[in-house]
Protein backbone atom coordinates (compact mmCIF):
# COMPACT_ATOMS: atom_id res chain seq x y z
CA UNK A 1 0.00 0.00 0.00
CA UNK A 2 2.96 2.09 1.05
CA UNK A 3 4.69 1.41 -2.50
CA UNK A 4 1.38 2.17 -4.14
CA UNK A 5 1.32 6.04 -2.73
CA UNK A 6 4.68 6.34 -3.55
CA UNK A 7 4.32 5.46 -7.12
CA UNK A 8 1.21 7.14 -6.87
CA UNK A 9 3.31 10.22 -5.86
CA UNK A 10 5.53 9.79 -8.69
CA UNK A 11 3.15 9.03 -11.78
CA UNK A 12 0.97 11.94 -10.77
CA UNK A 13 3.36 15.14 -11.32
CA UNK A 14 4.43 13.08 -14.71
CA UNK A 15 0.71 12.53 -15.67
CA UNK A 16 0.13 16.38 -14.98
CA UNK A 17 2.75 17.60 -17.14
CA UNK A 18 2.02 15.26 -19.64
CA UNK A 19 -1.37 16.53 -19.71
CA UNK A 20 -0.29 20.25 -19.35
CA UNK A 21 2.07 19.50 -22.33
CA UNK A 22 -0.91 18.24 -24.78
CA UNK A 23 -3.48 21.27 -23.84
CA UNK A 24 -0.13 23.52 -24.99
CA UNK A 25 0.52 21.72 -28.09
CA UNK A 26 -3.79 21.59 -28.86
CA UNK A 27 -3.69 25.45 -27.95
CA UNK A 28 -0.52 26.35 -30.37
CA UNK A 29 -2.04 24.25 -33.15
CA UNK A 30 -5.08 26.19 -33.05
CA UNK A 31 -3.26 29.31 -32.70
CA UNK A 32 -0.87 28.55 -35.72
CA UNK A 33 -3.34 27.27 -38.05
CA UNK A 34 -5.24 30.91 -37.23
CA UNK A 35 -2.16 33.08 -38.03
CA UNK A 36 -1.85 30.76 -41.09
CA UNK A 37 -5.73 31.56 -42.30
CA UNK A 38 -4.95 34.84 -41.83
CA UNK A 39 -1.24 34.82 -43.40
CA UNK A 40 -2.96 33.03 -46.28
CA UNK A 41 -5.75 35.81 -47.13
CA UNK A 42 -3.37 38.64 -47.20
CA UNK A 43 -1.36 36.58 -49.60
CA UNK A 44 -4.43 36.40 -51.66
CA UNK A 45 -4.91 40.26 -51.53
CA UNK A 46 -1.59 41.04 -51.90
CA UNK A 47 -1.38 38.72 -54.67
CA UNK A 48 -4.38 40.44 -56.58
CA UNK A 49 -2.81 43.52 -56.61
CA UNK A 50 0.48 43.17 -57.42
CA UNK A 51 2.08 45.29 -59.58
CA UNK A 52 2.57 43.86 -63.05
CA UNK A 53 5.83 45.53 -65.27
CA UNK A 54 3.25 47.68 -67.17
CA UNK A 55 1.52 50.72 -66.11
CA UNK A 56 -1.27 53.34 -67.24
CA UNK A 57 -1.98 56.46 -65.98
CA UNK A 58 -3.41 60.11 -66.65
CA UNK A 59 -1.81 62.85 -65.95
CA UNK A 60 -2.48 66.20 -68.66
CA UNK A 61 -4.07 69.65 -67.26
CA UNK A 62 -7.11 71.70 -67.60
CA UNK A 63 -6.67 75.97 -67.81
CA UNK A 64 -9.74 77.90 -67.68
CA UNK A 65 -10.38 81.92 -67.51
CA UNK A 66 -11.91 85.59 -68.75
CA UNK A 67 -10.33 88.24 -70.67
CA UNK A 68 -11.28 91.67 -71.02
CA UNK A 69 -9.80 93.67 -73.59
CA UNK A 70 -9.49 97.22 -75.44
CA UNK A 71 -7.99 97.57 -79.24
CA UNK A 72 -7.56 100.67 -80.58
CA UNK A 73 -6.74 100.59 -84.20
CA UNK A 74 -5.08 103.44 -86.23
CA UNK A 75 -5.10 103.47 -89.63
CA UNK A 76 -4.54 106.49 -92.33
CA UNK A 77 -5.07 108.77 -89.46
CA UNK A 78 -8.47 107.31 -88.47
CA UNK A 79 -9.12 105.15 -84.96
CA UNK A 80 -10.88 102.14 -84.40
CA UNK A 81 -11.66 101.19 -80.65
CA UNK A 82 -12.84 97.63 -79.91
CA UNK A 83 -13.89 96.53 -76.42
CA UNK A 84 -14.99 92.90 -75.84
CA UNK A 85 -14.29 90.22 -72.91
CA UNK A 86 -14.64 86.12 -73.24
CA UNK A 87 -15.87 84.07 -70.49
CA UNK A 88 -13.68 82.36 -70.93
CA UNK A 89 -10.98 83.55 -73.55
CA UNK A 90 -10.44 81.63 -76.64
CA UNK A 91 -6.78 80.98 -76.14
CA UNK A 92 -6.93 80.19 -72.79
CA UNK A 93 -9.25 77.23 -72.22
CA UNK A 94 -8.05 73.95 -72.45
CA UNK A 95 -8.52 70.20 -71.47
CA UNK A 96 -6.21 68.14 -72.44
CA UNK A 97 -5.57 64.74 -70.06
CA UNK A 98 -2.00 62.95 -71.02
CA UNK A 99 -2.58 58.96 -71.30
CA UNK A 100 1.21 57.43 -70.20
CA UNK A 101 1.61 53.69 -70.72
CA UNK A 102 4.59 52.24 -69.33
CA UNK A 103 5.96 48.98 -70.38
CA UNK A 104 8.62 48.31 -67.83
CA UNK A 105 11.41 50.73 -68.18
CA UNK A 106 12.03 50.63 -71.13
CA UNK A 107 9.01 52.23 -73.09
CA UNK A 108 6.69 54.94 -72.80
CA UNK A 109 3.76 55.55 -74.69
CA UNK A 110 2.32 59.14 -74.58
CA UNK A 111 -0.70 60.85 -75.93
CA UNK A 112 -2.17 63.92 -74.98
CA UNK A 113 -5.75 64.54 -76.69
CA UNK A 114 -6.89 68.57 -76.06
CA UNK A 115 -10.08 70.10 -76.54
CA UNK A 116 -9.35 73.69 -76.67
CA UNK A 117 -10.49 76.64 -79.00
CA UNK A 118 -9.25 74.78 -81.69
CA UNK A 119 -12.08 72.09 -81.06
CA UNK A 120 -10.35 68.35 -80.79
CA UNK A 121 -6.93 67.71 -81.47
CA UNK A 122 -3.69 65.80 -80.43
CA UNK A 123 -0.98 67.46 -78.97
CA UNK A 124 1.55 64.92 -78.84
CA UNK A 125 1.32 61.02 -79.82
CA UNK A 126 4.44 59.02 -79.52
CA UNK A 127 6.38 56.17 -78.39
CA UNK A 128 9.85 56.43 -76.36
CA UNK A 129 12.65 53.66 -76.16
CA UNK A 130 14.82 54.15 -73.20
CA UNK A 131 17.77 52.10 -75.18
CA UNK A 132 20.83 52.97 -73.09
CA UNK A 133 21.83 55.41 -70.49
CA UNK A 134 21.76 58.71 -71.94
CA UNK A 135 19.68 57.44 -75.06
CA UNK A 136 16.00 57.71 -75.66
CA UNK A 137 14.96 57.04 -78.77
CA UNK A 138 11.30 58.17 -80.07
CA UNK A 139 8.92 57.91 -82.66
CA UNK A 140 5.58 59.51 -83.81
CA UNK A 141 4.47 62.87 -83.35
CA UNK A 142 6.17 65.10 -80.81
CA UNK A 143 7.01 68.60 -80.04
CA UNK A 144 10.50 69.18 -81.76
CA UNK A 145 13.39 70.28 -79.89
CA UNK A 146 13.74 74.02 -81.14
CA UNK A 147 14.70 76.04 -77.88
CA UNK A 148 12.37 74.46 -75.02
CA UNK A 149 9.62 77.21 -74.40
CA UNK A 150 7.15 74.64 -76.11
CA UNK A 151 8.77 71.43 -75.05
CA UNK A 152 9.10 72.88 -71.27
CA UNK A 153 7.18 75.81 -70.40
CA UNK A 154 4.40 76.53 -71.89
CA UNK A 155 1.88 74.29 -70.47
CA UNK A 156 -0.79 76.34 -68.55
CA UNK A 157 -0.09 75.00 -65.02
CA UNK A 158 4.04 75.51 -65.55
CA UNK A 159 3.81 79.16 -67.65
CA UNK A 160 3.76 82.34 -65.19
CA UNK A 161 1.67 84.28 -67.48
CA UNK A 162 -1.56 83.34 -68.73
CA UNK A 163 -0.39 83.96 -72.49
CA UNK A 164 2.60 82.49 -74.16
CA UNK A 165 5.27 84.28 -75.60
CA UNK A 166 4.45 85.65 -79.50
CA UNK A 167 5.76 83.73 -82.00
CA UNK A 168 8.27 81.68 -80.40
CA UNK A 169 5.85 79.06 -79.66
CA UNK A 170 4.33 79.43 -82.80
CA UNK A 171 7.68 79.19 -84.61
CA UNK A 172 8.23 75.73 -83.05
CA UNK A 173 6.29 73.04 -84.53
CA UNK A 174 5.39 69.56 -83.50
CA UNK A 175 5.67 67.49 -86.17
CA UNK A 176 6.12 63.52 -87.52
CA UNK A 177 9.27 61.57 -87.12
CA UNK A 178 12.04 59.92 -85.35
CA UNK A 179 13.84 61.68 -82.42
CA UNK A 180 16.93 60.70 -80.50
CA UNK A 181 17.38 62.35 -77.22
CA UNK A 182 19.13 62.28 -73.58
CA UNK A 183 21.30 63.74 -71.04
CA UNK A 184 24.61 63.04 -69.92
CA UNK A 185 26.91 64.10 -66.70
CA UNK A 186 29.80 65.87 -67.49
CA UNK A 187 32.05 66.24 -64.17
CA UNK A 188 30.46 68.88 -62.03
CA UNK A 189 28.24 69.68 -65.46
CA UNK A 190 25.53 67.91 -67.56
CA UNK A 191 24.62 68.63 -71.13
CA UNK A 192 21.91 66.85 -73.08
CA UNK A 193 21.14 66.71 -76.77
CA UNK A 194 17.80 66.28 -78.82
CA UNK A 195 18.10 65.64 -82.50
CA UNK A 196 14.72 64.82 -84.86
CA UNK A 197 14.50 63.88 -88.15
CA UNK A 198 10.86 64.89 -89.35
CA UNK A 199 8.49 65.30 -92.44
CA UNK A 200 9.18 68.94 -91.85
CA UNK A 201 7.19 72.22 -92.41
CA UNK A 202 5.29 73.29 -95.89
CA UNK A 203 5.45 76.37 -97.41
CA UNK A 204 1.88 78.78 -97.96
CA UNK A 205 0.83 81.16 -100.94
CA UNK A 206 1.79 83.57 -98.48
CA UNK A 207 5.14 82.76 -97.68
CA UNK A 208 4.39 81.60 -93.98
CA UNK A 209 5.14 77.21 -92.98
CA UNK A 210 2.76 75.19 -91.33
CA UNK A 211 3.85 72.02 -89.59
CA UNK A 212 2.57 68.80 -88.16
CA UNK A 213 1.58 67.29 -91.86
CA UNK A 214 1.40 63.55 -91.42
CA UNK A 215 1.94 63.38 -95.54
CA UNK A 216 4.91 65.14 -96.35
CA UNK A 217 4.70 67.40 -99.65
CA UNK A 218 8.24 66.51 -100.64
CA UNK A 219 10.74 64.04 -100.47
CA UNK A 220 13.12 66.07 -98.13
CA UNK A 221 13.08 65.75 -94.59
CA UNK A 222 13.81 68.36 -91.89
CA UNK A 223 16.22 68.28 -89.32
CA UNK A 224 16.00 69.69 -85.89
CA UNK A 225 19.00 69.13 -82.99
CA UNK A 226 19.58 71.19 -79.56
CA UNK A 227 22.18 70.86 -77.38
CA UNK A 228 22.04 71.95 -73.93
CA UNK A 229 24.72 72.74 -71.42
CA UNK A 230 24.19 72.91 -67.46
CA UNK A 231 27.36 74.78 -66.45
CA UNK A 232 26.92 74.29 -62.48
CA UNK A 233 26.46 71.06 -60.98
CA UNK A 234 23.47 72.33 -58.71
CA UNK A 235 21.97 72.80 -62.12
CA UNK A 236 20.80 76.06 -62.06
CA UNK A 237 21.38 77.49 -65.36
CA UNK A 238 20.57 75.89 -68.48
CA UNK A 239 21.75 77.20 -72.34
CA UNK A 240 20.83 76.23 -75.16
CA UNK A 241 21.03 76.33 -79.07
CA UNK A 242 18.69 74.79 -81.53
CA UNK A 243 18.54 74.55 -85.58
CA UNK A 244 15.98 73.36 -88.03
CA UNK A 245 17.19 72.72 -91.38
CA UNK A 246 14.80 71.88 -94.13
CA UNK A 247 13.20 71.97 -97.64
CA UNK A 248 9.73 73.69 -97.40
CA UNK A 249 8.48 73.66 -101.27
CA UNK A 250 5.95 71.28 -102.51
CA UNK A 251 7.24 68.51 -104.97
CA UNK A 252 7.37 69.27 -108.33
CA UNK A 253 6.85 73.02 -107.50
CA UNK A 254 9.16 75.75 -108.14
CA UNK A 255 9.28 76.33 -104.53
CA UNK A 256 10.73 72.73 -104.29
CA UNK A 257 14.53 73.61 -103.18
CA UNK A 258 12.93 76.78 -100.94
CA UNK A 259 15.56 76.26 -97.83
CA UNK A 260 13.91 76.86 -94.09
CA UNK A 261 16.47 78.01 -91.65
CA UNK A 262 15.47 78.51 -88.08
CA UNK A 263 17.81 78.66 -84.93
CA UNK A 264 17.01 79.30 -81.73
CA UNK A 265 18.69 80.18 -78.38
CA UNK A 266 17.36 79.66 -74.69
CA UNK A 267 18.49 80.25 -71.34
CA UNK A 268 16.52 79.14 -68.09
CA UNK A 269 18.12 80.50 -64.74
CA UNK A 270 16.17 79.21 -61.16
CA UNK A 271 17.86 79.48 -58.14
CA UNK A 272 16.42 79.96 -54.22
CA UNK A 273 17.79 82.97 -52.51
CA UNK A 274 16.85 82.22 -49.79
CA UNK A 275 13.71 82.99 -49.33
CA UNK A 276 13.03 83.88 -52.55
CA UNK A 277 12.74 81.88 -55.98
CA UNK A 278 14.41 83.36 -58.75
CA UNK A 279 13.34 82.17 -61.93
CA UNK A 280 14.42 84.32 -65.52
CA UNK A 281 13.53 82.48 -68.85
CA UNK A 282 14.77 83.92 -72.04
CA UNK A 283 14.81 82.33 -75.81
CA UNK A 284 15.60 83.99 -79.46
CA UNK A 285 14.12 82.55 -82.40
CA UNK A 286 15.42 83.57 -85.99
CA UNK A 287 13.67 82.09 -89.16
CA UNK A 288 15.03 82.77 -92.69
CA UNK A 289 13.70 81.05 -95.79
CA UNK A 290 14.98 81.42 -98.70
CA UNK A 291 13.44 84.29 -101.51
CA UNK A 292 11.10 83.45 -103.22
CA UNK A 293 8.10 84.90 -105.60
CA UNK A 294 4.39 84.33 -104.46
CA UNK A 295 1.40 85.00 -105.72
CA UNK A 296 -0.48 88.30 -105.35
CA UNK A 297 -4.39 87.07 -104.86
CA UNK A 298 -6.42 89.88 -105.51
CA UNK A 299 -4.39 90.46 -108.99
CA UNK A 300 -2.46 87.54 -109.83
CA UNK A 301 1.07 89.36 -109.92
CA UNK A 302 4.07 88.06 -108.17
CA UNK A 303 5.59 89.41 -105.62
CA UNK A 304 8.95 89.04 -102.62
CA UNK A 305 10.10 89.60 -99.78
CA UNK A 306 12.76 88.87 -97.88
CA UNK A 307 11.26 86.08 -95.54
CA UNK A 308 12.99 86.94 -92.37
CA UNK A 309 11.11 86.56 -88.79
CA UNK A 310 12.24 87.10 -85.46
CA UNK A 311 10.77 86.48 -82.18
CA UNK A 312 12.06 86.55 -78.82
CA UNK A 313 11.14 87.09 -74.68
CA UNK A 314 12.56 87.44 -71.59
CA UNK A 315 10.50 86.85 -68.45
CA UNK A 316 11.57 87.15 -65.02
CA UNK A 317 9.74 85.73 -61.81
CA UNK A 318 10.02 85.67 -57.97
CA UNK A 319 8.05 83.92 -55.28
CA UNK A 320 8.86 83.61 -51.73
CA UNK A 321 9.07 79.97 -51.38
CA UNK A 322 11.22 80.01 -48.27
CA UNK A 323 8.85 82.11 -46.69
CA UNK A 324 6.04 81.06 -43.91
CA UNK A 325 2.52 81.36 -44.53
CA UNK A 326 0.08 82.72 -47.25
CA UNK A 327 3.16 85.16 -48.50
CA UNK A 328 4.87 81.91 -50.19
CA UNK A 329 2.32 81.43 -52.14
CA UNK A 330 2.36 84.55 -54.03
CA UNK A 331 4.50 84.78 -57.30
CA UNK A 332 5.04 88.08 -59.31
CA UNK A 333 5.77 87.57 -63.19
CA UNK A 334 7.05 89.77 -66.03
CA UNK A 335 7.77 89.19 -69.77
CA UNK A 336 8.89 91.12 -72.62
CA UNK A 337 8.22 89.99 -75.96
CA UNK A 338 8.62 91.16 -79.55
CA UNK A 339 7.82 89.38 -82.87
CA UNK A 340 8.94 90.69 -85.63
CA UNK A 341 7.90 89.30 -89.52
CA UNK A 342 8.33 90.00 -92.57
CA UNK A 343 8.33 93.22 -94.31
CA UNK A 344 6.43 94.08 -97.43
CA UNK A 345 4.82 90.52 -97.04
CA UNK A 346 1.32 90.25 -96.80
CA UNK A 347 1.36 89.53 -92.55
CA UNK A 348 4.27 92.16 -92.07
CA UNK A 349 4.73 93.72 -88.84
CA UNK A 350 6.77 94.37 -85.79
CA UNK A 351 5.03 93.74 -82.73
CA UNK A 352 5.91 94.04 -79.27
CA UNK A 353 4.18 92.62 -75.44
CA UNK A 354 4.74 93.84 -72.12
CA UNK A 355 3.11 91.46 -69.89
CA UNK A 356 2.70 91.01 -65.65
CA UNK A 357 1.12 88.87 -63.47
CA UNK A 358 0.43 88.00 -59.74
CA UNK A 359 -0.16 84.38 -59.01
CA UNK A 360 -1.20 82.19 -56.05
CA UNK A 361 -0.41 78.79 -55.93
CA UNK A 362 -2.87 76.38 -54.80
CA UNK A 363 -0.80 74.05 -54.64
CA UNK A 364 2.67 72.58 -56.58
CA UNK A 365 0.48 72.07 -59.55
CA UNK A 366 -2.65 74.46 -59.32
CA UNK A 367 -2.27 78.42 -59.60
CA UNK A 368 -4.79 81.01 -60.19
CA UNK A 369 -3.34 83.79 -62.62
CA UNK A 370 -4.17 87.32 -62.70
CA UNK A 371 -2.25 88.83 -65.66
CA UNK A 372 -2.04 92.49 -67.92
CA UNK A 373 -0.87 92.19 -71.24
CA UNK A 374 -0.05 95.61 -73.42
CA UNK A 375 0.35 94.75 -76.76
CA UNK A 376 1.82 97.48 -79.28
CA UNK A 377 1.77 96.12 -83.21
CA UNK A 378 2.78 98.24 -86.40
CA UNK A 379 2.31 96.63 -89.56
CA UNK A 380 5.13 97.00 -92.39
CA UNK A 381 3.21 94.46 -94.59
CA UNK A 382 3.49 95.81 -98.44
CA UNK A 383 1.34 98.77 -98.60
CA UNK A 384 1.62 98.72 -102.50
CA UNK A 385 0.32 95.03 -102.81
CA UNK A 386 -3.16 96.65 -100.00
CA UNK A 387 -1.63 94.88 -96.82
CA UNK A 388 -1.03 97.74 -94.36
CA UNK A 389 -3.25 97.28 -91.45
CA UNK A 390 -1.58 100.19 -89.11
CA UNK A 391 -1.03 100.50 -85.74
CA UNK A 392 -2.90 98.36 -83.17
CA UNK A 393 -2.56 98.79 -79.27
CA UNK A 394 -4.36 96.38 -77.08
CA UNK A 395 -4.83 95.64 -73.16
CA UNK A 396 -6.04 92.93 -71.69
CA UNK A 397 -6.49 91.76 -68.53
CA UNK A 398 -6.37 87.76 -67.84
CA UNK A 399 -8.12 85.67 -65.07
CA UNK A 400 -6.37 82.30 -65.18
CA UNK A 401 -7.05 79.01 -63.53
CA UNK A 402 -5.00 76.34 -64.32
CA UNK A 403 -4.21 72.73 -62.77
CA UNK A 404 -2.24 69.80 -64.04
CA UNK A 405 -4.58 66.69 -63.52
CA UNK B 1 27.19 75.47 -98.40
CA UNK B 2 25.78 71.89 -98.61
CA UNK B 3 29.27 70.52 -97.91
CA UNK B 4 29.65 72.77 -95.03
CA UNK B 5 26.72 71.84 -93.72
CA UNK B 6 27.40 68.83 -94.02
CA UNK B 7 31.37 68.84 -92.38
CA UNK B 8 29.71 70.56 -89.54
CA UNK B 9 27.45 67.81 -88.63
CA UNK B 10 30.08 65.36 -89.11
CA UNK B 11 32.25 67.15 -86.66
CA UNK B 12 29.50 67.74 -84.48
CA UNK B 13 28.51 64.07 -84.52
CA UNK B 14 32.46 63.26 -83.81
CA UNK B 15 32.60 65.72 -81.22
CA UNK B 16 29.38 64.14 -79.57
CA UNK B 17 30.74 60.44 -79.89
CA UNK B 18 33.72 61.84 -77.91
CA UNK B 19 31.73 63.56 -74.96
CA UNK B 20 29.20 60.32 -74.31
CA UNK B 21 31.98 57.99 -74.50
CA UNK B 22 33.93 60.62 -71.90
CA UNK B 23 31.01 61.17 -70.02
CA UNK B 24 31.89 61.10 -66.20
CA UNK B 25 30.13 62.25 -63.69
CA UNK B 26 32.21 64.69 -60.42
CA UNK B 27 32.14 62.64 -57.08
CA UNK B 28 30.74 65.81 -55.39
CA UNK B 29 27.34 65.67 -58.22
CA UNK B 30 27.17 61.50 -57.36
CA UNK B 31 27.02 62.30 -53.78
CA UNK B 32 23.37 63.95 -54.12
CA UNK B 33 20.63 62.04 -52.62
CA UNK B 34 17.43 62.18 -54.55
CA UNK B 35 15.84 64.76 -52.42
CA UNK B 36 18.95 67.12 -53.52
CA UNK B 37 18.44 66.18 -57.35
CA UNK B 38 14.11 66.62 -57.02
CA UNK B 39 14.86 70.32 -55.51
CA UNK B 40 17.35 71.09 -58.25
CA UNK B 41 15.94 69.84 -61.19
CA UNK B 42 12.05 69.58 -61.04
CA UNK B 43 12.01 73.64 -60.50
CA UNK B 44 13.89 74.44 -63.86
CA UNK B 45 10.44 73.97 -64.98
CA UNK B 46 8.33 73.92 -62.59
CA UNK B 47 7.00 73.90 -58.93
CA UNK B 48 8.86 70.80 -57.21
CA UNK B 49 6.22 68.01 -56.67
CA UNK B 50 4.67 66.88 -53.13
CA UNK B 51 6.16 63.45 -53.18
CA UNK B 52 2.33 62.70 -51.86
CA UNK B 53 0.96 63.50 -55.13
CA UNK B 54 1.58 60.29 -57.08
CA UNK B 55 1.53 55.99 -56.18
CA UNK B 56 5.19 54.57 -56.27
CA UNK B 57 4.02 52.79 -59.32
CA UNK B 58 2.56 56.18 -61.00
CA UNK B 59 6.04 58.14 -59.99
CA UNK B 60 8.31 55.45 -62.12
CA UNK B 61 5.82 56.21 -64.96
CA UNK B 62 6.30 60.31 -64.07
CA UNK B 63 9.94 59.95 -64.25
CA UNK B 64 10.41 58.15 -67.25
CA UNK B 65 7.71 61.35 -68.97
CA UNK B 66 9.58 63.82 -67.00
CA UNK B 67 13.19 62.41 -68.34
CA UNK B 68 12.00 62.46 -72.29
CA UNK B 69 11.15 66.67 -71.54
CA UNK B 70 14.10 67.81 -69.08
CA UNK B 71 16.22 65.43 -70.48
CA UNK B 72 17.80 64.16 -67.63
CA UNK B 73 20.42 61.90 -66.44
CA UNK B 74 19.14 57.82 -65.57
CA UNK B 75 21.41 58.18 -62.11
CA UNK B 76 18.98 61.40 -61.91
CA UNK B 77 16.09 60.08 -63.12
CA UNK B 78 16.30 56.84 -60.52
CA UNK B 79 17.39 59.05 -57.20
CA UNK B 80 14.62 61.07 -58.04
CA UNK B 81 11.68 58.64 -58.42
CA UNK B 82 13.02 56.82 -55.58
CA UNK B 83 12.74 59.79 -53.39
CA UNK B 84 9.28 60.41 -54.34
CA UNK B 85 8.24 56.95 -54.22
CA UNK B 86 8.98 56.91 -50.39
Amino acid sequence: MIQGNKLLKILLPIGLLLMQSFIATAQQTVVDSSVLDRLNELEKKVASTKPGEDHVMIVGLATMGFATYKTTNTLNGTSTVTKGNSFPDADHFELSPMFLWRHGNKFLVEFEPSFSNNGLSVNWANVSWFAAPGLIIRAGYFVLPLGTYAKREAAGWINKLATDPMGVADMTPTDYGVEVSGGQPLGNMKFNYDFALTNGNQLQADGTITSGNIVDNNNNKTFTGRLGLLPFSNSSLEVGVSGMFGKVGDQGSEQLNTMAKVYAFDLNFVKLYKPILVNIKAQYNIQDIDKVYYTNPSDSSLYTFNNHTTAYFVQGSIRPTGAEGFIKNIELAGRYTSFNTPTNSSFGSDQHTITVGLNYWFSWRTVFKVTYESYKGNSTASKLLGFYSGTTTTNTLFIHFAIQL
Amino acid sequence: MKKIFVIVIVLTGFVFIALMNSCKVSQKVSMKTGAQLWAENCQRCHNTPSPSSFSPQQWETVGLHMQTRALLTDEERNKIVEFLKQ
